[in-house]
């Protein structure tokens, strides 16, 4: 051994040991709202719903100064309970939060998994988005009653396109109308496709009889006639889309599906209210108004305890679907 | 057709029914088939009827499809080993099949990469993965006790910089991490 | 004669110099971020989002463009060099360039590669420019079980590369189908095979998969038989593409486009099943059969070009439709959103200046790609030049960080391994490698084309042959399938070559 070798195996374990910690900011105290080396985790892929709302979020957080640099990274699998798992295991993070949504708690339950949205500290709704139910421009149905009552009498040939996976949101937004309108959620025939953009084009060529989708993404479609929207789950009509409620048309039904944030379990309450402060500036701050414009966000803000009822409340109600169809 | 397999056994005393095992080691692949045949066929048996199929066809079609299908391979190839036929091994630049197989260093350089897979999550990225490089360069046979450990620890830490601090994919930076 | 004018008025947008700027730094930072192992195009623009926000939406979308092709190169250049495909897309390319990068050609390889993307590129924009409203008309109407038809007929022609051994090809093709069937259920979303594990429910990643069997199972095969004496670099060679390259590389460069380009347009197309099928034309069509899986140049050249025309393709349907084809097309997609741009039917009428200026920066973009990589071809080819325990110790290292870096989950470095296994067996036991990635390409889509098309007809098996073109290709499956004995009975030895052809 040539006496340069010690010297040679120090400065490279020196260099491994070292060099990240002394390349890597991210410690160091928090003051007001500033968290340095906060991250966003986002439990599906880039492009996605809360992608989108991670992305948008920690970029309004930057913009207005309201936190130095939030990073977001991408855990992506299994509708998100690969991303809530690794949330829960990292308890007491107070530098991570996690955007979710309606699909999560769908995804908790379908999935084979232990982990659940009450172990986790919510921080705050952000947003929420109807659903709609659309159809071709050339097809027969000009009111959601014609369709229902087709629907009604023979279910199975009529094919009800999402683009989420069972128990995700475009699929209990058509189970809960056909339980309310006399149809068992069972013979439903409900076709699941991957992201909206196969579940477009099914639509657009008459592949399924209607589809059932989140009203932000046709926007375009239904503006150039290519879409006609039949009706809109929310409780009052959606601004700008000229079509009726169920409600309206006599179906009792409401939904919405919404994202938010929450954070790893067992953080203190100081560390909460932070986290929840940093979102309460947000959500005040013009960037984010702008934001929320740009996209056809409608705001749904609410945080804290107030948010953790909602997400229990939530949780009961895809459970009670899920449980009319043994999944 | 190949030589390879005849190879290793030079060294051995002529013991009939260990060399031919040796010749049809290609059995064992067949047994590798069937039993993933048999695994995927359970799994596919096992499986709950469920709510949203509709008409002949649900989530275990494909996978019995498929376990019969392995089997039947599985077999047909068992047939064509004993009679005789052989796998020609793939050929390549860097590949000599005159020589026997070193399986001791293919061991050693799947051990590499299985203990870097075990490390990541204790020690982190950049040391896992400068043992990793290092590790396989001395399997293969580099033996710069000077060179080696400082290229592997130079890229190692490059690479972590390049992920985790310019591109933002985070990668677990090792035991120092916070306490510096 | 409309969309003439708006693209030139298009590339007075596209060619002003700062644009230019912004369309080289794309092509740039996707080609050296492409390179980086787990990387593909779609993360690469998902990374560099945050970098365009400060520019104006149409100096950004230009960068976005230079990034997507310079992601779609770089994910080629590691495929070919070092057996590691950053992306699907680029699966192919390895199985003939990475032999020829092996044997000293690695230049010519990069090279037919790059020319390969800036003609499917060039082609399948103009295609793009020309036929875009009709294309995206045609993409709508096709649906499940024409999809479905067309996976039987790429199944049809994964016989064709089953290699010398059938029976050993199939055992390779029913891996794959069994790595495919790993995960969660898409249709019903029971879990097969995923064993308990929730990480193993989205499936294991065809990339995954593909650098398991060709990076990590031929490290292990090359460390059991490593060339005595084997510390000699590989030879770089001569660094262009000479008269003989190119007369066998022209046919497959323009033939790419045909393929690839409606596959990029329709909404469950991609580019792994194109670029396949690139492949294997070009080998049925190729006069130098012997040298294919030792490195024959047409299989370069040919995938590469599809591939680039696929992207194309994919801008089709997200430009006109608002369709997201591809992870790459939903990035961009989110990206528009972010400058508060809805794509969709109404984008070329409401932001003219934008959808032209980035048709005509695509041609800027492609232009740039070639101009910068031609010249570097020779010059990444040199990275072979390293000893080989640094190569394959390399190669190693890259591996395992691509595979980590995508989830962050050291689950898939013992998956990685284990496929590696499988490839070291295969390759021991000569079964080819390229039918099982087919298999975990072909098998989940397959499966959830033709249960879609039986769920949307509840349960009749007329779901599957109720549209004419599904019928269409049923027949040319039917026709391919009974050649054989077709052949017997015509007399003549010519029909027999123009048979080869037609298949």
């Amino acid at each position: 051994m040539r006496p340069r070798t010690p010297l040679a195996l120090a400065v490279a374990a020196l260099l491994v040991l070292l060099g990240p910690p002394l390349l890597t900011s991210g410690s160091g105290e928090a003051t007001g709202t500033q968290i340095p080396g906060l991250q966003f985790m986002v439990p599906n892929s880039p492009g996605g719903g809360y992608d989108i709302t991670a992305r948008t979020a920690a970029k309004n957080i930057e913009d207005e100064d309201l936190n130095n640099n939030v990073e977001v990274y991408n855990l992506d699998g299994a509708g998100g309970t690969v991303g809530l798992t690794a949330l829960i295991n990292d308890r007491g993070n107070e530098k991570l939060a996690m955007s979710m949504g309606l699909g999560v708690v769908g995804a908790q339950r379908t999935n084979d998994t232990d982990s659940r949205l009450s172990q986790t500290t919510p921080i705050a709704r952000l947003t929420e988005e109807p659903d709609i139910v659309v159809v071709p421009k050339n097809s027969k149905y000009k009111t959601f009653n014609q369709l229902l009552k087709d629907w009604k009498a023979r279910p199975g040939k009529m094919p009800v396109g999402g683009g989420s996976s069972p128990g995700g949101p475009d699929h209990l937004a058509p189970m809960l109308m056909a339980r309310e309108a006399g149809i068992t959620p069972k013979d439903v025939n409900y076709v699941p496709f991957d992201g909206g953009g196969e579940l477009l084009a099914s639509i657009l060529g008459g592949k399924v009889a209607f589809g059932v989708s989140g009203v932000g993404e046709y926007l375009d479609q239904i503006k150039s006639g290519d879409l006609r929207v039949l009706a809109v789950t929310s409780p009052k009509p959606h601004p700008g889309l000229d079509a009726p409620t169920l409600k309206e048309t006599g179906l009792d039904v409401e939904f919405t599906n919404w994202r938010g944030i929450v954070a790893p379990p067992g953080l203190s309450d100081a560390d909460r209210d932070r986290l929840i402060k940093l979102f309460d500036r947000l959500h005040d701050s013009a960037a984010w108004r702008e934001s929320l414009k740009k996209n056809g966000w409608t705001d749904a803000y609410m945080t804290g305890a107030k948010f953790g009822d909602f997400l229990d409340a939530q949780d009961k109600r895809v459970v009670s679907v899920l449980k009319e169809l043994d999944l | 057709m190949t030589t390879l397999t005849k190879a290793p056994e030079d060294a051995l005393p002529p013991e009939g029914r260990r060399s031919w095992l040796k010749e049809h080691s290609e059995l064992g692949l067949c047994a590798l088939l069937a039993v993933l045949g048999i695994l995927v066929l359970t799994d596919a048996l096992t499986m709950d009827d469920h709510f949203a199929q509709r008409g002949p066809v649900g989530p275990q079609a494909v996978p019995t499809v498929v376990g019969i299908a392995l089997l039947l391979v599985a077999a047909l190839l068992t047939a064509d080993v004993l009679r005789g036929g052989k796998g020609e091994a793939e050929t390549g630049e860097d590949v000599d099949l005159d020589t026997p197989a070193e399986w001791r260093t293919v061991l050693m350089l799947a051990g590499v990469f299985l203990g870097n897979a075990v490390l990541i999550g204790i020690v982190g990225f950049p040391i896992s993965g400068a043992l990793l490089f290092w590790g396989a360069a001395y399997v293969l046979g580099s033996r710069n006790l000077t060179r080696d450990p400082l290229i592997a620890a130079a890229l190692s830490l490059a690479t972590y910089v390049v992920f985790n601090n310019l591109l933002g994919v985070p990668l677990p930076g090792g035991p120092l991490m916070g306490v510096l | 004669m409309d969309s003439l004018t708006s693209l030139m008025d298009g590339f007075g947008t596209a060619l002003t110099p700062i644009n230019i700027l912004w369309a080289a730094v794309g092509v740039l930072l996707g080609t050296a971020i492409g390179v980086l192992p787990g990387i593909g195009p779609a993360m690469a623009v998902a990374l560099l989002l945050p970098v365009t926000y400060g520019l104006d939406p149409t100096a950004a979308f230009i960068m976005f463009a230079g990034i997507y092709y310079g992601g779609m190169f770089g994910g080629s250049t590691t495929s070919i060099l070092l057996n590691t495909p950053g992306e699907s897309a680029a699966v192919v390319a390895a199985m003939e360039g990475n032999p020829m990068a092996k044997s000293g050609r690695g230049s010519q390889a990069l090279a037919a590669a790059a020319v390969g993307h800036f003609i499917g590129g060039i082609i399948g924009t103009c295609l793009l420019v020309a036929l875009a409203p009709v294309v995206a008309d045609l993409a709508v109407d096709i649906g499940a079980p024409d999809y479905f038809a067309i996976m039987v007929l790429a199944f049809i022609a994964v016989t064709s590369v089953l290699g010398k051994s059938r029976i050993r090809g199939f055992a390779s093709l029913l891996i794959g189908l069994t790595l495919g069937l790993v995960g969660m259920d898409q249709m019903t979303g029971q879990q097969r095979l995923t064993f308990g594990s929730l990480h193993l429910s989205d499936g294991i990643d065809v990339i995954i998969v593909a650098v398991g069997l060709f990076a990590i199972g031929e490290a292990l095969w090359v460390a059991a038989h490593l060339k005595s004496g084997g510390d000699g670099a590989i030879p770089v060679g001569r660094p262009w593409l000479d008269k003989k390259d190119l007369k066998r590389t022209w046919k497959p460069w323009l033939r790419g486009p045909v393929i690839g380009f409606p596959f990029g347009a329709i909404p469950a197309g991609g580019a792994e099943i194109p670029t396949f099928l690139s492949y294997v034309t070009e080998k049925r069509l190729s006069k130098h059969k012997d040298e294919w899986g030792k490195g024959a140049i047409e299989g370069v050249a040919g995938p590469e070009s599809t591939a680039s025309a696929s992207a194309a393709g994919t801008l089709v349907s997200m430009l006109t439709l608002g369709l997201p084809t591809t992870a790459v097309a939903a990035v961009m997609l989110a990206a528009f959103q972010q400058y508060g741009i809805q794509p969709g039917p109404l984008l070329f009428e409401r932001e003219p200046d934008l959808v032209w200026g980035l048709i005509a920066s695509l041609f800027v973009g492609m232009v740039l790609l070639l101009v910068l990589n031609l010249p570097l071809a020779p010059v990444w080819a040199k990275l072979l030049r390293i000893p080989r325990p640094y190569l394959y110790a390399g190669i190693m290292f890259f591996a395992a960080v691509g595979a980590y870096a995508v989830s962050g989950e050291a689950l898939d470095l013992f998956i990685l391994l284990i496929i590696g296994l499988i490839g070291l067996a295969m390759r021991r036991y000569g079964l080819p490698v390229l039918p099982a990635v087919i298999g975990v390409i072909l098998g989940p889509a397959a499966e959830n084309q033709m249960r879609r098309a039986l769920q949307i007809s509840d349960g009749s098996l007329t779901g599957l042959v109720n549209s004419p073109f599904a019928v269409t290709v049923y027949a040319i499956v039917a026709l391919i399938l009974a050649w054989p004995w077709v052949r017997k009975l015509l007399p003549a030895r010519r029909t027999e070559e123009r048979a080869e052809e037609r298949v």
